[in-house]
C-alpha cells in the first residue's frame, strides 16, 4: 500500500517525459502551418474543387464567394433551380445554396415575402396581393424569365376515346366548378360514361393559378372536388393509374414521363390540334398553355456579392440547351430576354451603391 | 369436484383435443411473422434495387466465397465448438469494427468538413483546461465549500470560453478586455498543421477513454500505458497516412475512432484475464478474408455488383441526374442534427427522470405529469412538428429549417421517449442498494450520483440511443418547420439550413420526376438510412447486454 503512490507519480513523470519529447519532436519536424485565421484551414476540400471549375461556363468571378442563397417557390421550376444550383456550386463550394418547393403562391406568402428566402420561383408573374405583402415587409422583388414552359394535359395510356386532342373549351367544362362533370360522357356524349378522375396541382401551385386563369377565366372558378398535390409524381401515378384520368403539369414533368403517360393537344378555337413540346412553345403555336417561367430574387440580396453572382450565373446559362431544355425540359431564353434579364439584376444589384 | 366420464369430457372444460390446442399455437406463430415476414420481404426488395447483387460477375461471388466465407464459417464453426464464448467475442469484434468504422466516417466529415480543426481544438483546450482545474479543486472539498466551489468552477468556465467581460459585457456595451483561453488558441499566428491538430482532439478523447477503458480492467498504470499507446497509434497513422494514399486526416480519425478502440476490446478479450485468443482467430480470418478477397478481385478484374450505394452517393450532392444524385449533405446534416439532438434532450430528459424517480412526492401534480409524459410519447410527429414551427419559428423568430429549429423540435418529441426509459432505468435498480446507501449516512444528492445514476447509466443510454433512432427517421417534423428539399453543402454552423437523410428521400421520390430517381436514388438512400440506423441500435443492444449480465 504505501508503495502504490510512488509507483504512480513514477509513472506519470514517464508519460510526461514521453508526452513532452513527443510534442518537442512534432515541433522540430515543423510540423506547423501558418494560421490564416478563420476556416480557411477548414477547406481543404474547396481548394481541391476549385481546380476543375475553370473549365465552367460561368464568367470566372472570384472563386472566395460564400454565404448562403435560400430558394422557395414553384415546384415546375424547382428542376431547373436545382441544375442551375448544382452548376453553381462546383464552381462556388463556399456558397451554401438550399432549394424548397413550396408551390409558387405557397413560397411569396409563407417565405419570400416574409424575408426568409432570397429568391422565388414562380410558374406565375408575381400578384398584386402578394406585391403589397412583400412591400409591407420590406422585400423587393426582380421579375426574371428564366424559361418557358408548355403546360401540359396527360391522360392514360390506354385513353383513345379523347381522339385527337381537346379543346380548351372542353377542358374549360371538365375543370371548372360550375359545370364539375361526375363522368367523360357529361362533358361529350361521345365518350364513355365513366367517373372523371383528376389529378393536379394545388392551390398553392403557379402551375394552377395560370391553368385556372387561362383556361376557365375571371369569372369562373377552378373546381376543388380533384386530388390536388405538390408532388408532381402523384399526379403521374396517378394518371397512369386509371384509364379514365386526367391532369396537368410542367411540360417537364412530361417530358421525363413520356411513355409512362400521353400529352393532350391542344386546340385554341380553330380546329387544328396542337401537341405540347418545346418547339410548339417556342414558336407561339402551343397557345394558350404555353407560359413564362419566372424566379424573383429581392433586390436586397442582389446587392449581396455571391447572391447577384448566382443570379447572373442563371440567366446567362438559361439560354443553355443542353441544361434548359435537354436535362430539365423547358424552353431556353432567347439572347434578347437574357440581355434584358442581365440589364435588370445589374440595375437591381447596382441599384443602391 | 370434476368427474372424468369415459368420453374423457371433464366437467367444465368440455371435450378435450389437442388440435384446438396445436391450430391455436400455430396461429399465434403466424401472428408473430407476419409483420417480420412482411418487413423482410420489403427490405430484401428495397436491398435488391439498392445494391443490386446479380450485376457482380460470377467470378466475384466465386472469389469471396473461397476467401471469406469458406474460411469463416470453418474457423468459426470449429472456434465454436471449441470455446462458444469466444466465437461470441470474435463475432461481436467483427461487428464492432464494422460499426466503429461507420462512426469514424462520421466523424471524419464533421472534422473535415463542418468544424475547422483550430477551432475544435481550441475548444477541446477551452474545455479540458476549466475540467481539469476544477476536478482540482473538487480534489480541496474538505477544505473549500460548496458554494465558492461552484463560483468559482463557473467562472473557470466563463473566463475559458468568453473572457471577460464576454457576451454579458457585450450586452452591456462594455468592450473585451481579457480574452477567452478560446479566442486567444485561434489567435496564435503559427499553429501545428491541420491532422496534428485533429489527432490532439479525435486521438486525445478516444485515448482518454480507451484509457480509462484498461484501467478498469488492469490498473492504473495499465491505463496510463493503453492511452499513451493509443495516442501515439493515431499519431503514426497521421505520419504513415500520406505514404498509404489515404491521407493524414483520414487516417487519424480512422485510427483514433475504429482502430484504436477495436484494437483496445481486441486486447482485453485475446489476451487479458480469462481472454482467449481464439476468438481473435476468428475475427482475424473474417477481417483477412474481405480484405484477401477484395484485392484478389481487384487484380483479377472482377467487377462487382454495380450498387447504387457506392463512395460516390455518399461522398456527393444532390444532382440533377439520378446515377451523380449523392446522400452527403443529408448524412452530415442527419448526424448535426443528431448531436443537436441529444445534446438537448438528454440532459432534460434524464434530468426529469431522476427528479420524477428520486424526489417527486406522490401527489396529484406529480401523478398529472406522469399521465402527460405517457401521453406526449405517443403525439404523433407532425404534431411536434407544428410545434416547433410555431415556438421556434413564428414567435421566437429563428429562420426555417435550420440546425437548431430541427435539432431543437426533434429534441422536443423525443424528450418523452428519453424521460420514460431513464425512468425505466432508474426504477429498475434495486432499492436496497438505495436503503444501503442512506444506511452509510449518505445524503439523497450522495446516493443519486454515485449508485443511482452510474448503475442506471447503461440503461439510460440504450433508452437515449434508441429514441435518437426515432429521431434520425423522422421526416414530418423537418418538413412542417421548413427544411429544404435539396441542398448542396453541409451545414456550418447551427444557424445553417439542414437537409436530413429520410427528407432528402422523401424529396427524391416526390419532386423529381424521372423515374430513375424513384428506382436508383430512393432505394440507395433507404439502404444508407437504415445501416445507420442498424449501427446505432447494436450499440444500444450490446449496452444493454452488458449491462444485463453486469447488473
Amino acid at each position: 500500500m504505501t508503495r502504490e503512490p510512488e509507483r504512480n507519480s513514477r509513472v506519470s513523470r514517464r508519460k510526461l517525459l514521453t508526452a513532452v519529447g513527443g510534442l518537442g519532436a512534432a515541433g522540430l519536424a515543423g510540423c506547423t502551418q501558418q494560421n490564416t485565421g478563420g476556416d480557411a484551414t477548414a477547406e481543404p476540400t474547396a481548394a481541391d474543387s476549385d481546380g476543375d471549375s475553370s473549365d465552367g461556363s460561368g464568367d470566372g468571378g472570384s472563386q472566395t464567394l460564400s454565404g448562403d442563397i435560400d430558394i422557395a417557390g414553384s415546384s415546375t421550376v424547382f428542376p431547373l433551380a436545382t441544375a442551375m444550383g448544382e452548376r453553381f456550386e462546383e464552381q462556388h463550394s463556399g456558397v451554401s445554396i438550399s432549394l424548397q418547393s413550396t408551390g409558387s403562391g405557397g413560397g411569396f406568402a409563407n417565405y419570400f415575402c416574409t424575408g426568409q428566402t432570397d429568391f422565388n420561383n414562380a410558374s406565375r408573374p408575381i400578384q398584386p396581393e402578394e406585391e403589397e405583402q412583400c412591400a409591407d415587409n420590406d422585400v423587393e422583388p426582380v421579375e426574371l424569365k428564366v424559361a418557358t414552359d408548355a403546360l401540359t394535359v396527360i391522360v392514360n395510356n390506354d385513353n383513345s376515346f379523347i381522339g385527337e386532342g381537346l379543346t380548351v373549351e372542353e377542358l374549360e367544362a371538365i375543370w371548372s366548378a360550375e359545370s364539375a362533370p361526375e363522368t367523360w360522357a357529361d362533358v361529350n356524349s361521345e365518350w364513355p360514361d365513366e367517373p372523371l378522375e383528376l389529378y393536379g396541382p394545388s392551390d398553392a401551385s403557379g402551375t394552377y393559378d395560370y391553368f385556372n386563369e387561362t383556361i376557365i377565366g375571371e369569372e369562373g372558378e377552378h373546381r376543388q372536388d380533384y386530388s390536388p398535390t405538390e408532388q408532381d409524381r402523384t399526379i403521374i401515378q396517378g394518371v397512369s393509374g386509371s384509364e379514365f384520368a386526367m391532369g396537368y403539369l410542367g411540360f417537364a414533368y412530361y417530358s421525363q414521363n413520356q411513355d409512362t403517360v400521353q400529352a393532350v393537344s391542344i386546340s385554341d378555337g380553330d380546329d387544328e390540334y396542337v401537341e405540347p413540346s418545346l418547339d410548339t412553345a417556342l414558336s407561339g403555336e402551343y397557345t394558350p398553355l404555353s407560359r413564362p417561367l419566372f424566379t424573383y430574387p429581392k433586390v436586397a440580396a442582389l446587392q449581396e456579392e455571391h447572391i447577384g453572382e448566382f443570379a447572373r450565373f442563371w440567366i446567362e446559362n438559361s439560354t443553355d440547351e443542353a441544361i434548359v431544355a435537354d436535362e430539365v425540359g423547358y424552353v431556353p431564353l432567347s439572347e434578347d430576354e437574357r440581355e434584358e434579364m442581365l440589364g435588370r439584376i445589374d440595375e437591381a444589384a447596382g441599384g443602391s451603391d | 369436484m370434476a368427474t372424468t366420464s369415459d368420453s374423457g369430457e371433464i366437467e367444465g372444460f368440455g371435450q378435450v383435443s389437442r388440435t384446438v390446442g396445436t391450430v391455436f399455437r400455430y396461429l399465434l406463430l403466424a401472428a408473430t411473422m407476419f409483420g417480420i415476414v412482411m418487413l423482410g420481404v420489403l427490405l430484401l426488395y428495397v436491398a435488391n434495387d439498392a445494391i443490386r447483387p446479380l450485376t457482380a460477375d460470377p467470378g466475384w461471388y466465386l472469389v469471396f466465397l473461397l476467401a471469406l466465407v469458406v474460411p469463416s464459417a470453418a474457423v468459426g464453426w470449429t472456434v465454436r465448438r471449441r470455446d462458444s464464448e469466444a466465437f461470441n467475442f470474435g463475432t461481436l469484434l467483427v461487428g464492432m469494427l464494422v460499426v466503429s468504422l461507420m462512426f469514424s466516417g462520421g466523424v471524419a466529415l464533421l472534422v473535415i468538413d463542418v468544424v475547422p480543426p483550430l477551432v475544435a481544438l481550441a475548444y477541446a483546450i477551452g474545455i479540458a483546461v476549466p475540467v481539469g482545474l476544477s476536478v482540482l479543486l473538487t480534489g480541496q472539498a474538505h477544505r473549500i465549500s460548496f458554494t465558492p466551489r461552484l463560483a468559482a468552477t463557473t467562472a473557470l468556465f466563463y473566463l475559458s470560453l468568453f473572457g471577460l467581460p464576454g457576451p454579458v459585457g457585450g450586452a452591456l456595451g462594455v468592450p473585451q478586455v481579457v480574452p477567452s483561453l478560446v479566442g486567444a488558441i485561434q489567435s496564435i499566428p503559427v499553429i501545428p498543421v491541420d491532422w496534428m491538430m485533429i489527432a490532439a482532439v479525435v486521438g486525445g478523447g478516444s485515448a482518454a477513454a480507451v484509457g480509462a477503458y484498461a484501467a478498469g480492467i488492469g490498473d492504473r498504470t495499465t491505463g496510463l500505458y493503453a492511452a499513451t499507446a493509443a495516442f501515439a497509434a493515431t499519431l503514426v497513422a497521421g505520419a504513415l497516412g500520406p505514404a498509404v494514399g489515404l491521407g493524414a486526416v483520414p487516417a487519424v480519425v480512422v485510427t483514433a475512432v475504429a482502430f484504436v478502440p477495436t484494437g483496445a476490446y481486441a486486447w482485453r478479450g485475446g489476451f487479458a484475464e480469462e481472454g482467449s485468443p481464439l476468438g481473435l482467430v476468428f475475427a482475424a480470418t473474417v477481417v483477412g478474408g474481405a480484405l484477401v478477397g477484395a484485392l484478389a478481385v481487384d487484380a483479377l478484374g472482377f467487377a462487382g455488383p454495380a450498387s447504387w450505394v457506392d463512395w460516390g452517393f455518399l461522398t456527393s450532392a444532390h444532382s440533377g441526374t439520378a446515377e451523380n444524385a449523392g446522400l452527403y449533405p443529408a448524412i452530415g446534416g442527419s448526424i448535426l442534427l443528431m448531436a443537436t439532438v441529444a445534446a438537448l434532450s438528454f440532459p432534460l430528459g434524464v434530468g426529469a427522470a431522476v427528479y420524477l424517480e428520486e424526489y417527486a412526492p406522490d401527489n396529484a401534480l406529480t401523478r398529472f405529469v406522469d399521465v402527460n409524459i405517457s401521453n406526449l410519447a405517443g403525439v404523433p410527429s407532425v404534431v411536434y412538428g407544428l410545434l416547433g414551427l410555431g415556438v421556434f419559428v413564428t414567435y421566437l423568430g429563428q429562420s426555417a429549417g435550420t440546425v437548431l429549429v430541427g435539432g431543437a423540435t426533434l429534441a422536443l418529441l423525443i424528450l418523452p421517449i428519453v424521460i420514460i426509459s431513464s425512468r425505466e432505468a432508474i426504477r429498475s435498480v434495486p432499492s436496497d442498494m438505495r436503503q444501503a446507501s442512506y444506511g452509510m449516512g449518505a445524503t439523497r444528492w450522495q446516493t443519486v450520483k454515485n449508485v443511482v445514476l452510474p448503475e442506471a447509466f447503461p440503461g439510460i443510454l440504450t433508452g437515449t440511443i434508441l429514441a435518437l433512432g426515432r429521431a434520425i427517421g423522422e421526416t414530418a417534423p423537418l418538413i412542417m418547420i421548413g427544411a429544404p428539399n435539396v441542398v448542396f453543402n453541409l451545414p456550418d454552423t447551427l444557424g445553417s439550413k439542414v437537409s436530413a437523410m429520410p427528407l432528402q428521400v422523401y424529396a427524391w421520390s416526390g419532386l423529381f420526376a424521372s423515374e430513375d430517381f424513384y428506382t436508383k436514388a430512393v432505394p440507395a438512400g433507404v439502404v444508407v438510412l437504415l445501416a445507420v440506423l442498424l449501427a446505432m441500435n447494436s450499440v444500444a443492444i450490446v449496452l444493454r447486454n452488458k449491462f444485463e449480465r453486469t447488473g
